[in-house]
């Protein structure tokens, strides 16, 4: 493994995917140590991780937003099947593994008071889930990416399951089973795809680029198409695959409500965007009616059951769906617009509603209740909170000069022009009906006369909490004033994946498999890319 | 007429891990009557003979010995070092037990001892009544050990349910060989294959000689409708026994059984041999795990699981030939890791001789025995298939291998009944680090030996998950052609 050794040893994606898991071992050995020292140990390291990931972005990231990547290193060889070990970061993932990175230290900071045993384990689970993630979000070979995807489940569980709320154990096993239940059938299609390679080439090969060239007739598409899609449909989640996503936030702590929200559900999108698409143009085309039809759904349906819940965690939760909803109707779209929309949407999704749930959990971490009737007036008492909440819910409605506003109104932008005209007008409705449903969270919690007595000596924010905060917040508004810079290193990504997916298209699908010239212009840049970073 | 009895030394030296074992059950058996002072020695002593037979394994030629009755190659070295991995580990996890329950004599790892060189044969053999003669020297050795603990009423019924109906299938196998002896002339497989495939008299005998066979062998494997005894035996044998059992007789009679398979489609019925397969994968997958969801007893739960993992095993037997060897290979050293560490794991966290082994009964154990807890979740992760594990990697070929092969059907039922497998499994890890501990441990202690063969199986179970090129670079050499 000397390859391997010398990758982690450098500033690589290698290295800073790994090193939380890496980190993580010494905690084995802390099981005794206090939790403050625990606590401490792993805000460092999630501090370094976000060392790490900086640094790399600036040392060896594209600015052209093409693929940079790791000398690739073999993994399992075998003669007519080779799965190498082979990770790269373009304009499509960079946003998502920066992000990742940036909500460690904050998940573990908002975590503090919340999480009251194990933090050995808390911060374990928290950092190997950090390593699947990143590792979902850089592989480039399919076999990689199912591993990678796969990992994260098992912390998962036991955050949901060990320090979550009084119906945990439910909530943990309904969110695996779900999870496993999807990704089982991408598993096959993977290995189906895999085949199909073999069957054109002679050579078996899950590389991403390797199986970009294998067209497959329609209706192999189509099934493949909708194996991938029930894998992500069910992170996403979609309507009507998400019943788990409520239960899963409610249980969860506050920190693995933050993640699930921030980062997890972001992978269904990811995959949808990086994956299923491009695989499968004919089968993506094939069922995106049924697919925005469900997105719709989810806009509408998350947004009033949201609107009528007594709970806040269970209001955020709901809202998810909707946002959610909202960044798969752009996927759908096809559009370049729609996609730089969706992309920035999940950013905007994983900051404000991660600063949500935040903020719903120091309000259960002082009262250790989350219900709207335990609640009225805070604004008096707490008053640098509401201002929080007031701003992160703007953020989530999507108001003008907040982030909200630009992936939505970009989304809505791209449908439109896409020709999806009624789905946009349906779309738009949601914004209106996420206005109603955030406000009414604001009014019963916030303004209004002070309901109950208890709440009258409520403490308002401390440093460590706007120390949590304030950098969500600041990134809201950065991204809402001066869009251009977040939206630009994707474009290049999103504008040769967007041209690959179209040419395809509008070919018919052949009748029988057969594998692309290598002419694709994505391909190329992916090869274009690799050659210059040899090193 | 027999004129001499000489034994060429070339047959000999092919058989010397066996010899080796033979006699080093033989020796502890001896030192157990004239040395009792060395009997806590004893256990170490097999392991150090089963590490020196792996040895004597790895050096054998690829060579046919006494006339073509056995055979060495690079795939049966494969098979057999996996069983001596087992075998090791089984006997470092017994160790503690049997000294716990007082039980400690030099029966006990001479018979595992012997046990393994049945089945080190039982892989080797190509000729029918040899695979017989190995099969009895097996299951002997396993009767008597699962009621090795005299004292227990349940060991004692293990054991003779087991006996009652392990003879019963002996007797099937041997009335099977006896007909397909009487159809083609001869008891070698490639004679009989190649007989069965030129054509015979009367074939219905000839497919009733296999079905018998196949039959016996099935019911060691404890596939679907012949696993009716797993359960009781499970329960009621000794746990680090169990581990042995559970795991190692389904390594020899796998490769049996792919032998039978592969001789069963050159004659009558063809291809329709490999939907029998497929017919028995479907129902061990689905009714194992089924059952395995309500239990509530661990080793009754882990012996449907088995169940349903041999289900799995038999998906590429559904399209038997050369590159069936693969996936077997690979699920099999897989599992054996998994559910031989899962039992050794068992037979240090209940203690209490004659318990049930109720699931509820790890509440909370997993803050009071960490790294056992750990390890339990191994397993358990791995025998649920989720990577980066071992037992991943094994269904992954075993897909892989169906839908090649057209079997795209089988494959989806596959993952719906691993999906059923994800719930029961996680509930013990649910149960160890999610619910308050419900009874403090009585009489736990985890031994030193029994610790360091849990280590060691979690260990291979996650590097086999997570650097697979090592195994199956050996696998790769192993294979026919490969």
């Amino acid at each position: 493994m000397g390859g391997f050794g010398s990758l982690l040893a450098d500033a690589s994606i290698t290295c800073f995917v790994f090193f939380p898991t890496l980190a993580a071992l010494p905690l084995m050995l802390m099981g005794r140590a206090s939790a403050r020292t625990v606590k401490v140990y792993g805000l460092v390291v999630a501090l370094l991780e976000v060392a790490l990931i900086a640094h790399w972005t600036l040392e060896s990231w594209d600015a052209a937003g093409m693929v940079a990547r790791d000398p690739a290193l073999p993994w399992i060889e075998l003669p007519g099947l080779t799965i190498a070990y082979e990770v790269g970061v373009d304009g499509i993932s960079l946003p998502l593994v920066l992000l990742t990175g940036l909500l460690l230290p904050i998940v573990l900071l908002g975590s503090w008071r919340g999480i009251e045993r194990h933090w050995a384990g808390f911060v374990g689970s928290m950092l190997v889930l950090t390593t699947g993630v990143l590792g979902a979000l850089v592989a480039l070979d399919l076999f990689l990416f199912y591993v990678f995807w796969e990992v994260m489940l098992i912390p998962m569980y036991f955050i949901i399951g060990i320090w979550g709320g009084e119906r945990r154990v439910r909530a943990a096993v309904k969110f695996f089973l779900f999870t496993m239940g999807g990704s089982l059938f991408m598993l096959l299609a993977i290995l189906w795809l895999g085949w199909s390679h073999a069957g054109l080439t002679g050579a078996w090969s899950f590389r991403y680029e390797d199986l970009l060239r294998v067209d497959l007739p329609a209706g192999q598409q189509l099934w493949l198409f909708a194996a991938f899609a029930a894998a992500f449909g069910v992170k996403v989640p979609m309507f009507p695959v998400h019943t788990w996503l409520p239960d899963a936030h409610v249980e969860a702590p506050t920190g693995g409500s933050v993640v699930l929200a921030g980062i997890l559900l972001k992978l269904g999108t990811y995959g949808f965007l990086r994956f299923a698409l491009p695989l499968f143009p004919h089968g993506a085309q094939a069922l995106a009616p049924v697919l925005v039809f469900l997105a719709l759904v989810g806009i509408v349906y998350g947004a009033l059951v949201a609107w009528v819940q007594p709970d806040l965690k269970k209001l955020v939760a709901y809202s998810s769906i909707a946002h959610l909803g909202f960044v798969m109707l752009g996927i759908l779209a096809a559009d370049l617009v729609a996609w730089q929309g969706a992309l920035l949407q999940m950013v905007n999704h994983g900051l404000s509603t991660g600063a949500l749930f935040l903020l719903v959990g120091m309000l259960y971490d002082r009262r250790h209740t989350k219900k709207f009737e335990d609640f009225g007036g805070l604004a008096k008492v707490v008053p640098w909170y509401s201002l929080a909440l007031v701003f992160s819910a703007l953020a989530s409605v999507g108001l003008p000069a907040l982030n909200g506003f630009v992936g939505e109104f970009l989304i809505l932008l791209g449908t439109w022009d896409a020709g999806l005209r009624l789905a946009a007008g349906v779309a738009a409705f949601g914004v209106v009906l996420a206005a109603v449903y955030l406000l009414h969270m604001l009014q019963a919690t916030l303004w209004g006369p002070l309901t109950r007595e208890e709440n009258r000596g409520l403490r308002d924010l401390d440093a460590r909490e706007i120390a949590t905060l304030a950098p969500l917040c600041l990134l809201m508004l950065w991204i809402g004033v001066a869009p251009r810079g977040f939206l630009e290193p994707s474009r290049p990504a999103l504008e040769s994946v967007l041209s690959d997916y179209r040419a395809r298209i509008e070919r018919p699908a052949p009748e029988r498999p057969t594998l692309l010239d290598g002419g694709g212009a994505e391909r190329r840049a992916f090869a274009m890319a690799s050659a210059e970073r040899e090193r | 007429v027999i004129a001499s009895f000489e034994i060429p030394a070339a047959d000999l030296a092919a058989l010397a891990p066996e010899i080796l074992l033979a006699a080093a059950g033989t020796a502890i058996l001896l030192l157990e009557a004239f040395a009792p002072g060395l009997r806590r020695t004893l256990c170490g002593l097999a392991v150090a003979a089963t590490v020196a037979a792996a040895w004597l394994v790895a050096g054998l030629a690829p060579a046919t010995a006494f006339h073509g009755l056995v055979e060495a190659t690079p795939l049966t070295g494969a098979f057999s070092q996996a069983i001596l991995a087992v075998t090791g580990l089984a006997l470092l996890a017994s160790d503690g037990w049997l000294r716990r329950e007082r039980l400690l004599a030099g029966e006990y790892p001479a018979l595992v001892l012997w046990c393994a060189c049945g089945l080190l044969l039982l892989v080797r053999s190509v000729e029918l009544l040899s695979i017989f003669l190995a099969l009895e020297l097996l299951s002997v050795g396993l009767y008597g050990l699962a009621g090795f603990h005299r004292r227990l009423a349940v060991s004692a019924e293990a054991a003779i349910k087991y006996f009652l109906m392990g003879a019963f299938v002996s007797s099937f196998v041997l009335f099977g060989i006896a007909l397909l002896y009487g159809e083609t002339g001869s008891t070698r497989i490639d004679a009989v294959a190649a007989a069965l495939s030129a054509g015979t008299r009367s074939p219905g005998l000839a497919v009733f000689g296999l079905l018998l066979l196949a039959a016996g062998f099935a019911f060691k494997l404890g596939l679907v409708p012949f696993h009716a005894w797993t359960p009781d035996v499970y329960q009621g044998a000794p746990s680090p026994f169990v581990a042995f059992l559970s795991v190692a007789p389904k390594i020899g009679s796998a490769v049996v059984l792919v032998r039978i398979l592969d001789l069963a489609v050159q004659g009558p019925l063809g291809a329709r041999w490999a939907d029998l397969a497929a017919i028995l994968a479907v129902a061990s997958m689905l009714v194992g795990n089924l059952f395995a969801l309500v239990q509530r007893d661990l080793k009754r739960m882990l012996a449907y699981s088995g169940v349903a993992h041999m289900g799995y095993l038999l998906i590429p037997l559904s399209a038997p030939g050369p590159d069936a060897w693969r996936p077997v290979l690979v699920y099999l050293v897989a599992y054996a890791l998994m559910n031989a560490g899962a039992f050794a794991v068992v037979s240090i966290l209940y203690a209490r001789a004659g318990e049930q082994h109720a699931i509820s009964n790890l509440s909370g154990w997993g803050s009071r025995f960490p790294l056992l807890a750990a390890c339990l979740t191994v397993f358990m992760v791995s025998l649920a298939g989720v990577p980066p594990t071992a037992g991943f990697l094994g269904k992954y070929f075993v897909f892989l291998h169906a839908i090649e092969h057209g079997r795209l059907a089988l494959a989806l039922v596959g993952i719906a009944a691993s999906l059923v497998g994800v719930a029961y499994y996680l509930r013990v890890v649910y149960v160890l680090y999610m619910k308050p501990e419900a009874s403090a441990p009585e009489g736990v202690r985890a031994d030193a030996a029994g610790t360091a063969a849990v280590l060691l199986a979690a260990a291979a179970t996650l590097v086999l998950g997570l650097f697979p090129s090592r195994l199956l670079g050996w696998v790769v050499a192993a294979l026919p052609g490969g």
